[in-house]
């Protein structure tokens, strides 16, 4: 088989689980409206926060009211789209290895990476962050007067996947280390906690919190890079992003692929 | 068909310390135990036959099992399904085999039972014509519709099974393996599962291969039975040739005669020397004798001839009692050549 | 204590026993509550930080100091610790498998076996959670130095604190006899919860509707009221005695309530025939 044939196929059958998916959504309305809602809850009082913040002072780390909502609102983004597809992991962290359940991925006809992605497409909680965001971005967007060039139009659904991708491959790389320990979830917690910086300005946090942020767990360039190359169109660090995107995936598949052979001896 | 050489499976177990400090060391250091759960097992299995692989506790079965599908790969020797070694055309292979793991599902945890069916179509590459044609199959013999579109986490295990059974042929697999599928449980679901082989065997051939602790499962589902003892092939034939080869029988009967029950056994050891019998409920008696001294005619005349038979019969040797000669016998042999050497 | 009082805690004891032991075996639920309260404490610490940057040394808003908003940031947050009694996912778990009705042939009362189980994990996580991450940020950054006196009143607060907040979790997880979605229930608690208990922002630096809703409501006296009294923020002793006598009230009113809604789902139960 060609790789383009493999890709279709592995496209067609997106498609069809993305179907399901939705499916399965309406059949579970309640339960998807109660997420949802827990949901707007909780980004409305992580909002309501930050008015309180700016009710005591104009500027915050540099950044305005305005442009900590669109940086909230653009965190959730990426966060979002990861989590339609990739909520599968936690499973994997947390007990897929423990109790053996894994290796009814390795039976099926299709990559083992895919498969268990498979079980859960298009988590409706996603859709829950998708919409909340797009809403914060359009709101303080609208009240920034932003006004975004051509490239920055172009550039900014690509900042939404690639941040969707790092914030995928970080999970893949904690869930993948229950291969090793057996279950991984405190550190896998461990890392989606950190991701909770990305809602506000780097620029608030210690130096260090920042560094760590920015180059070992890179989520900086899910939210903090990109909005600050869309609000003032500083690219310092934004030309980094593709390499960062690229090695985070690289890593996360590497650990991936050498946690399926340890799974091999181990027997688990 | 199905072959095994030489087949050589370790595992390696990291020595776990506890908590996090614990789980974090083992990511880092080398210490672990090596356990041989496979040890150089050979054996062929012929197309379209449908075998009980059968071997003592620890024996490696389910290994065994998982170096066939493609789970994992051997540490030594090879197999062969088909042609490929399965664990280096792990997907390839999976085409054209159907799995069941007992315990564990291979559906789509929260999806329906009609939607894991649309996945499996989908991920298979399933013909519409086949689809159609096992979908109705189904139907009729296991009564999927019943599960509705209740998730499959929800469902009982007796419906799960059924849903694991079905999905594991809907493909049209050539080969299946059932890694101990609980299907004791049920009675109806027992006969469907045998109808469902039977069909599978006849109208295409499917190769069955199955691990079961369960006694009545296998006599139900398999027509040969292949028992490997450390490695070895001690049985390969029918299971009624395994039965044969017991080295004792059972002859149970009520009689008519006014003595007490312990002076009928008495009557019974004292004809037959060698022989043990013994009072099971309602005064019925149970006559044991081993095979290579009597045969079942000179026991039974012997029972005409002194008893007033009200009722007799004769059960199947029970299957692990001749496992367990069959591996005890190895362990004696085995004992001798150390005694020997 | 009285000889009857000392029987009826003699019974429920086993329970606080034998919660001890199952959640020792759970060493990941404590890196994963000490990981979210550390997480917590350091996004709204920096955030309040940056606010207060530049303020002068006798008060910027709300009459808070950098050491002052950030002593009471981090002590919310260990609070917080104090209140993850894991009784509402517990109970909801309980409810949702039928366990709840093989509660109901012991001779015991539910809400105190719950109670009871409870009181380990929170002294657990006291020693093993709110001690560590406390003295981790004190390493960080410089917190305020409270009044002898003042640290015994918030001693006594934390305790009715930790009433409220088991009242709370309990309710919390009883809706699981309404809806099999608890999660959303939790999570909406989680926010509204923090939100006005003034973990998130000091209930002195709200606007003023705002501000008088949460003083009504029982969830100040998980964070905000301890504060008060941790920080010297009260006026008297009159004042002092004012924000015990609304946590006792709140304690009393949650536990009334708890018990009336309790006997009600236990009628439905036997309704339902569990």
């Amino acid at each position: 088989m060609s790789a383009w044939s493999t890709a279709a196929r592995y496209a067609r059958l997106s498609w069809f689980l993305g179907g399901v998916g939705l499916h399965r959504l309406t059949a579970y309305r309640l339960d998807f409206l109660l997420g949802a809602g827990a949901f707007l809850v909780r980004v409305g009082v992580q909002t309501a926060v930050v008015g309180l913040v700016f009710r005591q002072v104009p500027v915050v780390g540099g950044w305005s009211y305005h442009e900590v909502v669109f940086l909230l609102g653009f965190s959730l983004l990426p966060r979002g789209l990861d989590h339609l597809f990739t909520d599968q992991l936690w499973e994997l962290s947390r007990k897929l290895v423990q109790r053996g359940e894994f290796y009814r991925h390795l039976v099926r006809p299709v990559s083992p990476l895919f498969s268990l992605l498979s079980e859960r497409f298009l988590h409706p909680d996603g859709f829950g962050e998708l919409i909340v965001g797009a809403a914060l971005v359009g709101w303080s967007g609208s009240h920034l007067d932003l006004d975004l060039t051509a490239t920055q139009w172009a550039l900014a659904p690509l900042f939404v996947l690639c941040g969707a991708l790092i914030h995928s491959a970080v999970k893949l790389l904690f869930a993948s280390l229950s291969f090793w320990t057996v279950t991984s979830l405190p550190a896998m917690y461990a890392a989606n906690q950190v991701s909770e910086f990305t809602s506000y300005p780097l620029d608030i946090y210690h130096p260090t919190l920042r560094a760590l942020l920015t180059w070992v767990l890179p989520f900086a360039f899910t939210s903090y890079v990109p909005c600050t190359y869309l609000l003032t169109g500083d690219t310092g660090l934004v030309v980094w992003l593709p390499v960062v995107t690229a090695g985070a995936v690289a890593l996360a598949l590497a650990v991936w692929r050498r946690g399926l052979t340890i799974h091999d001896t181990t027997g688990s | 068909m199905i072959v095994a050489h030489e087949l050589v499976k370790e595992f390696k177990i990291p020595e776990r310390r506890p908590g996090l400090a614990g789980s974090l060391a083992t990511l880092f250091t080398r210490r672990h135990r090596v356990v041989r759960a496979v040890d150089g097992v050979s054996f062929e299995i012929p197309a379209g036959s449908r075998t009980a692989y059968i071997g003592a506790n620890g024996a490696g079965k389910s290994t065994t099992i998982k170096m066939l599908t493609g789970i994992t790969t051997p540490t030594a020797g090879y197999c062969r399904v088909r042609g490929i070694e399965p664990y280096r055309h792990r997907q390839r292979n999976a085409r054209s085999i159907g799995v069941v793991f007992g315990q564990r599902s291979q559906l789509w945890w929260d999806l329906s039972v009609p939607d894991s069916f649309r996945i499996l179509r989908r991920i298979y590459d399933i013909p519409d014509p086949v689809y159609r044609r096992n979908l109705a199959l189904y139907r009729d013999l296991l009564d999927i519709d019943a599960l509705g579109t209740t998730p499959v986490r929800q469902l009982s295990l007796g419906q799960r099974m059924r849903a694991e059974i079905a999905a594991s042929l809907l493909h049209d697999p050539a080969v299946v393996f059932w890694d101990e599928p609980t299907i004791g449980l049920d009675m109806v679901l027992k006969e469907a599962v045998r109808e469902l082989v039977n069909h599978a065997h006849r109208e295409l051939g499917t190769t069955v291969v199955l691990t079961s602790h369960d006694i009545a499962d296998i006599a139900a589902i398999c027509d040969s039975a292949l028992v490997v003892d450390r490695g070895r092939v001690v049985h390969q034939g029918s299971i009624q040739d395994l039965l044969r080869s017991a080295d004792r029988r059972a002859v149970l009967f009520d009689h008519r005669d006014p003595i007490a029950p312990d002076a009928a056994c008495a009557i019974v050891e004292q004809g037959l020397p060698g022989v043990r019998a013994t009072v099971v409920d309602g005064g019925r008696v149970h006559v044991d004798y081993p095979a290579t001294e009597f045969t079942s005619r000179r026991v039974l005349a012997f029972l005409l001839e002194r008893f007033d038979l009200a009722d007799c019969y004769a059960p199947e040797p029970d299957l692990e009692d001749v496992l367990r000669q069959i591996y005890g016998q190895r362990r004696d042999a085995a004992l001798r050549e150390v005694d020997a050497a | 204590m009285k000889p009857p009082t000392m029987r009826a805690v003699r019974a429920y004891l086993p329970f606080a026993t034998g919660g001890l032991q199952s959640l020792l075996q759970y060493r990941s639920m404590f890196v994963i509550t000490g990981m979210t309260a550390a997480a917590g404490a350091a996004v709204t610490v920096f955030l309040w930080r940056a606010v207060y940057a530049d303020t002068p040394a006798d008060g910027g808003p709300g009459g808070f100091t950098l050491t002052g908003i950030t002593t009471y940031l981090l002590v919310a947050q260990v609070l917080q610790v104090l209140h993850t009694n894991r009784v509402d996912d517990e109970v909801a778990a309980e409810v949702y498998r039928g366990d709840v009705a093989v509660m109901l042939v012991r001779p015991v009362s539910y809400p105190l076996v719950r109670f009871f189980a409870s009181l380990p994990v929170v002294a657990a996580n006291a020693v093993l959670v709110a001690v560590p991450v406390l003295v981790l940020f004190a390493l960080l950054v410089p917190l305020t130095v409270p009044r002898p006196g003042d640290v015994a009143l918030f001693a006594l607060s934390t305790v009715f604190s930790v009433l409220i907040a088991f009242c709370v979790n309990l309710l919390t997880g009883m809706t699981g006899f309404v809806t099999t979605n608890t999660w959303g229930v939790r999570m909406v608690k989680q926010s509204v919860v923090a939100f006005f208990a003034g973990q998130l922002v000091p209930i002195a630096l709200m606007p003023q509707p705002l501000a008088a809703l949460a003083r009504w409501l029982p969830f100040r006296g998980m964070v905000d009221g301890p504060l008060t009294l941790l920080l010297g923020r009260y006026d008297g002793a009159a004042g002092a005695l004012q924000v015990l006598v609304q946590q006792v009230g709140w304690v009393l009113g949650l536990g009334a309530v708890c018990a009336v809604l309790w006997r009600a789902a236990l009628g439905r139960l036997e309704v339902l025939g569990g």
